[in-house]
């Protein structure tokens, strides 16, 4: 079977001595919508750039449906197409004329020029708006008439490379619909790079965690929550406050991992909720702790990554992010 | 895969165009300073009558280099973009295209092209008001604007190549009027080549723009026309030669 990417021992070391990559070995299932999920640093866009063919690796080789990174980089950009992070289309002509001129660069017929602009324009929802300057669209709109013109050739393999940066939440929901509902329809298979938590756990098949160059884990999202073995059990209380003697108890009990107190929900982290809450329940009735309810909750993506990479990321987007999509907008 | 190229430079040229029709401000603050050039030297150093023009009045001996100024001023800082398309997704996505990366570069060169002749076309009205009398040859004249269409793409190679070079924009637009100025006065722009001292008229054969302006000046002022084969000669040459530097350096901007 051919994988639509396959990477095996991918290495970059920048000048300077930077290793950016270290190892890394990554196969994509044709079809499948791809994560990497990473923080900033970690070598995400370093290798979407070797995969794309703008970079040579230093080691290790890349294959985009069995065609060689570096050997074949021609064959592959016939079958690939790529969003970078910061903007790539031109402010000072309109949206049709952005998809018009990369139409020509890609060599598109002239006799289905035309509608292959328009189908792109409808599919991101950009057709009321396609006579106006660029230098007039919303962020969400600018990234929408990037990913309209990387599907003009209707690739194999989609690359966006933090499509969803800088966006508001419903801007950011509004592109991944479109880019899903597209990859439903042509097949095509879709590796995306995010620091986004709930981007890789709604929107992706498959996830492999980097973190500084290395590929720590992979799996489907719910494998990789599986695989932390943790799980939590929310306590309502029905008094505030819990004795200290009592929770060293809870806490000496082999199922029990960690536990927190929050006014009055007391919180139990366990390997697994279902077996470890008869014990517990056990426990609190013995000290006469009164429970209003009791309900359990898998882990999230966040827990699967302190695990994994050892370090938390931030759920929304930082000032320092604003700001940088900010002025990759108005340098235009 | 000409092809291929071909229709890359020509969506290129096609974009600056585009460009041209929604926004043409900067062609206008442009015109400005070769039109001071006209209006107030040219006119002060015409009734000097110091500089042996071969009997062509001064101002009309300076407006071809008055246009060539333009030009390179325009595609040296054309080729600037491509830096400023480096920190924008724009030149990476360009690279990831089914084109050979060499049309990438030739094509932003020669659209830069697009931008000198409209430049070139403003400049020219104005001269006309002053008194420069063209000479009366529409075929002379689309030679003398084909010419200044690929002089220009082979500045904005030179602008590429050290672009590819420079990290910052600030330390390019420094040395965008370093290589402009001397270029320039070392040229036949302002006065003969035979004028200047023996060092310079060296460097003047050897600059690009010395052809250029003798060119232009005999398509449209002079109409001699004696030289013109030596002159393409001489830019096409340059232009090759450019674009080919241009491609190879490339590499440095993306990585």
């Amino acid at each position: 079977m051919t994988f639509a990417i396959e990477t095996k021992g991918v290495v970059k070391i920048y000048e300077g001595g930077v290793r950016a990559l270290d190892y890394v070995d990554l196969t994509v299932k044709a079809g499948d919508a791809f994560t990497l999920l990473g923080p900033n640093g970690a070598g995400k866009t370093t290798l979407m750039r070797i995969l794309t063919t703008q970079l040579k690796p230093t080691s290790g080789e890349a294959h985009i449906f069995g065609l060689d990174v570096v050997r074949r980089g021609a064959e592959v950009r016939k079958v690939m197409n790529y969003v970078p992070q910061e903007m790539s289309v031109w402010t000072d002509v309109s949206g049709y004329e952005n998809l018009l001129i990369y139409s020509k660069i890609y060599g598109i017929p002239s006799k289905v020029r035309k509608k292959t602009i328009d189908e792109a324009l409808e599919v991101m929802g950009l057709s009321a708006t396609a006579k106006s300057l660029v230098r007039t669209y919303s962020g969400g709109m600018i990234r929408r008439l990037e990913i309209a013109s990387a599907l003009l050739i209707k690739p194999k393999v989609l690359f966006l490379d933090e499509p969803t940066i800088g966006l508001d939440p419903s801007a950011r929901k509004a592109v991944w619909e479109k880019i899903l509902s597209f990859k439903k329809e042509y097949g095509i298979t879709v590796f995306f790079n995010t620091h986004y938590m709930d981007e890789a756990d709604l929107y992706s098949d498959e996830i492999a965690i980097i973190d500084r160059g290395k590929i720590v884990k992979t799996g489907t999202a719910d494998e990789l929550k599986h695989s932390i073995r943790v799980e939590y059990i929310h306590f309502g209380l029905k008094r505030e406050g819990i004795g200290e003697e009592i929770l060293d108890k809870v806490r000496a009990l082999d199922t029990v991992s960690d536990l927190e107190v929050q006014e009055r929900e007391l919180t139990v982290t366990v390997e697994n909720a279902e077996t470890a809450l008869v014990g517990i329940l056990d426990v609190l009735r013995g000290e006469g702790v009164g429970i209003e309810k009791i309900s359990t909750a898998k882990p999230s993506m966040d827990d699967v990554f302190l695990k994994y990479a050892g370090t938390v990321l931030s759920r929304g987007t930082g000032i320092k992010e604003v700001r940088q999509v900010r002025r990759i907008i108005k340098k235009g | 895969m000409m092809k291929d190229s071909l229709r890359a430079m020509f969506a290129m040229m096609e974009l600056e165009l585009r460009r041209l029709g929604h926004d043409r401000t900067e062609i206008y603050t442009r015109a400005i300073q070769p039109i001071l050039w006209l209006v107030v030297y040219g006119t002060v150093m015409s009734s000097i009558r110091a500089i042996p023009t071969g009997g062509i009045p001064y101002l009309d001996y300076i407006t071809a280099g008055v246009l060539l100024q333009s030009t390179i001023f325009v595609s040296v800082f054309y080729g600037l973009t491509i830096v400023w398309e480096r920190e924008t997704g724009v030149l990476k996505k360009l690279l990831v295209a089914p084109v050979p990366r060499y049309a990438t570069v030739i094509g932003k060169c020669i659209a830069s092209g697009v931008r000198s002749i409209f430049q070139a076309v403003i400049i020219i009205p104005a001269a006309i008001l002053l008194g420069v009398k063209f000479v009366v040859d529409p075929i002379y004249m689309l030679l003398a604007i084909l010419l200044l269409f690929f002089i220009s793409g082979g500045f904005a190679a030179i602008s590429v190549i050290i672009a590819s070079f420079m990290k910052t924009r600030e330390r390019f637009m420094g040395i965008g009027q370093a290589i402009i100025m001397p270029l320039f006065f070392g040229s036949s722009a302002l006065y003969p080549v035979k004028m200047m001292p023996g060092v310079l008229q060296h460097i003047a054969t050897l600059n690009p723009l010395t052809y250029a302006v003798d060119a232009v000046r005999g398509l449209v002022i002079s109409g001699d026309v004696s030289h013109l084969a030596r002159d393409s000669a001489a830019i096409i040459l340059f232009d090759v030669l450019m674009f080919a530097i241009a491609s190879l350096v490339f590499k440095k901007v993306i990585e």
